[in-house]
């Protein structure tokens, strides 16, 4: 098509470009659209943070020592009921049994070779939360949500992976309606709890009882 | 009523600028945030930053999407009773020019955080100065002396296995010679382990010479009360029995070693609901805290306070016929005394035993002599003020005279080997000893110090000194009793105690807890006992009796005789007197380095990071010197130039300096900063004198002053003079008593109606209250609130800007006349309201209300718009304008509150009420299955506070005593018109003026 270029005073799309205007606008309105959701569903913690699996230093097997030999998560995990940290066990823990049980283990080198000298073991962090939210796990352990509703079955577990997404809006869910999880304290520790009688129902009443108002305040978390 | 409409002369101003309505001023009050961030300290341009922003991104893609591994690190052996991340507490006791503070500080997971002061301590009653609370900073500071060094030949870096082995050669051959030509200079302290170990040296190095130096003495006290009474004496005073307590340049209530105990007595006998109310008169030349509280104060020129004492000592003894013994009978008629010396005396005659005359430090000995005649005259001996030996009673020399002879013996090359444990000589020595060259004669000089400072560097051998949180030492406080101090953590670089240095010099080497705990032994019984003492932090019933003592006439004759006879200085604008105090952040200077000391507002001028010469307005109208000008000061023959600063209130004829700035070698917060004005002290006058002359050199200084900033704006000028007098609100006690109401009637508050739906609070309601008429100002909580949320420092060019970062603020406010104002101190902090206009304006939602009456901010949330800043009324937001927590060293970032967020840049902060206090509290009690109680939860402001001027608890609670004070009649609520219901009242302040002094400031007339 000839045209005197310098006359050209506007741009006129060529005619094929009939044929796509449906299909490219189209494309052009769902592509934001597209790559926000991709964005969102890359970087929900769902994705993110569920089923995260570092590997450790040593293989502890929680699957071993709390699934198969029954040791109570409290036995290692001392902070809980105290203060905000649940804490992992310092290496003089281990070798309350492992002094005398599996010495030759290789598996158990790092842990004797941390006792001999004073280093600690460094662990990989798995539950993570962000600087600025300060979780307190007393406040949980002592009211009644048990360990496996937050942490998943560890007692099941080989390597520690990441049960839940542990977002705030999570978080939000049970503080909204703790009956939902809420348990006996003894039994806060049991992994695999079933409720004798319905969940909602048992959750309504300890609730009631123990007068458990989870705040959804900003300051509780946020400081 | 004729309280209600107050005279425009009667209204408040916050500085001469406020009062004059200066540009400078009304920058200020028409913008809250001056000169915006439009002069970055980084240039990052917009360009950079997208293109970083970009790259960021992108690189988030590339890692997984999740943030960096993060390592868990327990112990390998956990020291048993420990949890990691449950804060333990520890008592422990330190001392500041031999002067004891008790403490508890608490230690998160083996690291001490947060000073307090120690509750069982009848000293310190739980209350902490500002000293105090900026410790933990001191031990953290990543310019602190990590090494030895040897500086014989050049500077090398050593360590104690060589110093110790030069150490044992060198100090056997001065064994063997007796101590010859060795001398030791020491700083004061009461600590009984340092001293026995001086006894034993001693013993070994007989010839060895021992001198002590502070360069803020005590010491004329002393020695006036050893010519009064035979020895020297410590003077106690029981302000909680005191009716009239009349202070002659006298600092009672914030410098004095009992100044917790003092100041919370007196905010107690200022308590009009529980009596009568004592009254306070100060005589003094600069405006000190004291001065503040004063119901009657007179700016007297240093020099001419004496003068005053003799005149109310005459006509005590003339027209009261109060028997002042042989002193009565030196002292001339009392023709010459002014009508408010009168109306003191018969104050105080009235008030027999319940009165107190206090004599400041600076005054000469015969003051304190003529103090303590007119106290036993007035027969205040025994009731409000009692005597308890001195812990150091063989101290020959005062501190002045001491360091003058050492200089002597330097300068004459009698010595060769110098010891100096701690303190700073080569800086704060007199000018006129040149101690530096003194010094430098010495061939061996070994100085034992926390940093590395001019005296370090000026000798041979540097040891690194032990810190306070990390020393095992012991105490003797003011009243005798023993404490002892307990580390906090190892010494971080290995530093050693001055007992240890002894110890080592002797050739008898023991670490300092073994040296402690042999000395303790002997008072406490047994391992048990030893545990209770460091648990308690003192040892039960070990203060000393009060000392029996009486007057000597020789004594007092031989004081007041000349003093009597005396002409006093006569002071002129070309004669002016010159007044050395202690810098009110960093003491005599040792505190230079310390960042939340420097950027501490002083109470008074409010300034920050800088000293300056403080004239009286009418002196520096005569002289033509205008705020910020730099001076020429000249006096005895050495100058320095100095910023001036013009302070109302401040004495006609005197200049005041405050000692400690111009450090030189101090690190990288503490060199540069303020005028080095121990270059003008000269060792005949280490106080005050006269013969002062001021030129102007025609330079300025930018002072960093925070008074102006965050003033509240009130509809212009005219209105805001009109509505002063309801921010504060202040009353007489007289009026008090005939209208217990009259806070109700000193504004009209039409009827208040909500745009929003008010919500009630069922289960805790927190609240706050503070009683004006108890703060005095001291400071200590600006500190407190620092130290237990992370407040950033952020230098003295941002703090000229409007941008300091202290959460809570104390607006000091002049009232009266620019040469005699009158001072009125509010502390204000987000006051929590309940309709916040900060809350409404959020886009969003960072900032909201909680359930419990908290105003919350999210930190994560906000995108830093400002508008809630601007929308506060009380302007008490702060915004972090730069990231002021980058670039932390890393030993100085463990001073860090691990409970609180640290903030970055571009978000913004306030008072919190402590929640994370609040919720930890709050955590205890449900763990337990408990209501929280009432004091449980202390804010960090309410727990250092010496008077307990602030309150923090459940207002719902009707028996807590939050919810008491609030339904005091005195309570107010701050620019509560606005009818944003502020969660914090004040209580407003009384003065107890004299009904016979012209000064009372209500219109009633005068009658008993």
């Amino acid at each position: 098509m000839e045209q005197n270029k310098s006359d050209r005073t506007s741009f006129e799309f060529p005619k094929w470009a009939n044929a796509v205007r449906i299909p490219v606008s189209l494309m052009a309105a769902g592509a934001p659209v597209f790559v926000l959701g991709l964005l969102y569903l890359a970087f929900w913690p769902g994705t993110t943070s569920v089923g995260y699996q570092p590997q450790q230093p040593v293989p502890y097997s929680h699957a071993l020592h709390a699934g198969e030999l029954g040791i109570d998560c409290r036995y290692c995990h001392t902070g809980v009921e105290v203060g905000a940290k649940a804490t992992i066990p310092p290496t003089a823990t281990c070798m309350n049994c492992h002094a005398t049980v599996r010495t030759e283990s290789e598996k158990l080198q790092l842990v004797r070779d941390s006792y001999a000298t004073g280093e600690p073991v460094e662990w990989v962090r798995v539950h993570d939360l962000p600087d600025f939210v300060f979780f307190n796990h007393s406040a949980h352990v002592e009211r009644g949500i048990g360990c496996e509703s937050c942490h998943g079955r560890v007692d099941q577990m080989e390597v520690v992976s990441q049960f839940a997404g542990l977002n705030m809006g999570w978080c939000l869910k049970c503080h909204r309606e703790p009956e939902a999880h809420l348990r006996p304290v003894d039994q806060v520790t049991v992994m695999g709890y079933e409720p004798a009688e319905d969940q909602l129902t048992l959750g309504a009443r300890l609730r009631e009882a123990r007068n458990i108002n989870p705040s959804v305040d900003c300051s509780t978390c946020h400081r | 009523m004729s309280s209600l409409n107050k005279s425009p002369d009667q209204a408040y101003w916050r500085s001469l600028e406020d009062l004059g309505d200066t540009p400078e001023f009304r920058q200020f009050l028409d913008a809250e945030f001056p000169a915006e961030a439009e002069v970055p300290t980084d240039a990052l341009s917009r360009r950079r930053f997208l293109q970083l922003m970009g790259a960021s991104v992108a690189m988030a893609g590339a890692a997984g999407c999740r943030w960096p591994e993060e390592k868990i690190v327990p112990f390998a052996s956990r020291p048993e009773g420990t949890d990691p991340g449950v804060p333990r507490t520890y008592a422990t006791n330190w001392e500041l020019g031999g002067d004891v503070r008790s403490l508890l500080v608490t230690s998160y997971e083996g690291r001490p955080i947060k000073v307090e002061g120690n509750p069982d301590h009848p000293l310190s009653l739980g209350a902490t100065d500002s000293y105090s609370q900026a410790l933990v900073l001191g031990l953290y500071d990543p310019d602190r002396s990590k090494r030895v060094r040897d500086r014989h030949k050049g500077d090398h870096a050593a360590d104690w296995a060589a110093f110790d082995a030069w150490a044992a050669e060198h100090f056997a051959g001065l064994k063997a010679r007796r101590g010859d030509r060795l001398a030791f200079l020491v700083e004061r302290t009461s600590s009984p382990t340092t001293r026995r170990l001086k006894a034993r040296v001693q013993e070994l190095f007989p010839a060895a010479g021992w001198y002590e130096w502070e360069p803020i003495s005590r010491d004329n006290a002393r020695t006036g009360a050893a010519l009064a009474f035979g020895k020297p004496v410590e003077t106690g005073l029981d302000l909680s029995r005191a009716k009239v307590i009349a202070c002659f340049d006298a600092d009672i209530l914030n410098d004095h070693p009992a100044a917790l105990r003092q100041a919370r007595q007196f905010a107690e006998g200022r308590r009009a609901e529980h009596g009568s109310m004592n009254r306070l008169y100060a005589v003094e030349a600069d405006y000190s805290l004291t001065g503040g509280m004063a119901d009657h104060r007179y700016a007297v020129p240093a020099s001419l306070v004496g003068e005053h004492l003799l005149q109310l000592a005459a006509v005590l003894a003339g027209e009261h016929h109060v028997d002042l013994g042989v002193a009565g009978s030196l002292l001339h008629g009392s023709d010459h005394a002014p009508a408010w010396i009168r109306t003191l005396a018969t104050d105080l005659a009235h008030h027999r035993g319940a009165s107190v005359v206090a004599v400041g430090p600076r005054q000469p000995e015969w003051c304190h002599v003529l103090g303590h005649v007119i106290n036993a005259g007035l027969g205040n001996v025994g009731a409000t003020v009692t005597y308890t030996d001195v812990t150091d009673p063989e101290r020959g020399a005062t501190h002045g005279a001491s360091i003058g002879l050492l200089a002597d013996a330097l300068h004459d090359n009698r010595l060769d080997t110098v010891v100096i444990l701690g303190g700073n000589p080569v800086f704060d020595a007199p000018a006129s000893l040149d101690f530096g060259a003194a010094l430098a004669k010495a061939a061996h000089r070994v100085h034992l110090s926390v940093d590395d400072n001019e005296t370090s560097k000026a000798c041979t051998w540097h040891l690194p000194r032990a810190h306070v949180l990390e020393s095992w030492a012991d105490v003797r406080d003011v009243d005798g009793r023993y404490g002892v101090t307990q580390p906090l953590i190892r010494p971080l670089y290995d530093g050693r105690t001055p007992a240890e240095l002894l110890a080592v010099i002797a050739g008898e080497p023991r670490s300092a807890h073994e040296l402690v705990k042999a000395t303790a032994s002997s008072l406490v019984g047994g391992e048990d006992g030893w545990n209770t003492l460091l648990q308690k932090g003192l040892l039960a019933d070990s203060e000393a009796r009060a000392a029996s003592v009486s007057l000597r006439a020789e004594g007092v004759a031989a004081a007041v005789r000349p003093a009597a006879a005396a002409r006093r200085p006569e002071l002129s604008d070309t004669n002016l007197e010159i007044q050395f105090v202690r810098d009110p952040a960093l003491y005599d200077g040792r505190f230079a380095n310390n960042a939340w000391l420097q950027e501490l507002p002083d109470f008074m001028t409010k300034l920050t990071w800088d000293n300056a010469a403080l004239f009286g307005v009418s002196t520096a109208g005569a002289l033509g010197v205008k705020h910020g000008d730099v001076v020429s000061l000249a006096y005895d023959g050495r100058t320095l130039e100095m910023a001036a600063y013009i302070l109302p209130g401040h004495a006609s004829h005197s200049v005041t300096v405050s000692l400690g700035h111009g450090r030189t070698a101090a690190g990288q917060v503490g060199e540069g900063t303020g005028f080095p004005t121990y270059a003008l002290r000269s060792a005949k006058a280490l106080d005050f004198s006269d013969g002062l002359t001021v030129s102007k050199t025609g330079r300025t200084y930018l002072l960093a002053c925070t008074q102006d900033h965050f003033a509240i704006d009130q509809k212009g000028k005219e209105e805001r003079e009109k509505r002063s007098h309801t921010l504060i609100i202040e009353g007489t006690a007289q009026e008090y008593h005939e209208h217990p109401d009259f806070v109700e009637h000193r504004r009209h508050i039409p009827p208040l109606v909500s745009l929003w739906e008010e919500r009630g609070y069922d289960g805790y309601a927190w609240g706050m209250t503070v009683d004006l008429n108890s703060c005095t100002g001291c400071n200590a909580c600006v500190v407190a609130c620092q130290a237990e949320n992370n407040i950033p420092v952020v230098g003295k060019d941002q703090v000229s800007r409007g941008r300091e970062m202290h959460w809570i603020r104390l607006d000091r406010y002049f009232q009266g006349e620019p040469d005699e104002a009158k001072v009125a101190q509010q502390p204000v902090a987000c006051v929590h309201c309940e309709m916040a206009p900060c809350e409404q304006v959020c886009p969003v939602g960072a900032t909201m209300h909680s359930e419990e009456g908290l105003n919350v901010m999210a930190y994560n949330r906000c995108v830093g718009t400002r508008y809630c800043a601007n929308n506060c009324p009380y302007k008490v937001r702060r915004f972090n304008f730069y990231n002021y927590n980058k670039d932390i060293p890393e030993t100085q970032r463990m001073v860090y509150n691990p409970e609180v967020t640290i903030r970055a840049r571009g978000v913004m902060e306030k008072c919190t009420y402590c929640v994370q206090r609040i919720e930890h509290a709050k955590i205890q009690a449900k763990n337990e299955n408990r209501p929280v109680r009432d004091g449980e939860i202390t804010t960090a402001c309410q727990q250092t506070c010496p008077t307990q001027a602030i309150v923090f608890g459940d207002l719902n609670d009707p028996n807590s005593r939050v919810a008491k004070e609030t339904a005091n009649q005195r309570s107010y609520h701050l620019l509560a018109e606005l009818n944003v219901k502020p969660r914090t009242s004040y209580q407003a302040r009384l003065r107890n003026p004299n009904p016979d002094l012209a000064e009372s400031s209500d219109g009633h007339d005068g009658h008993h």
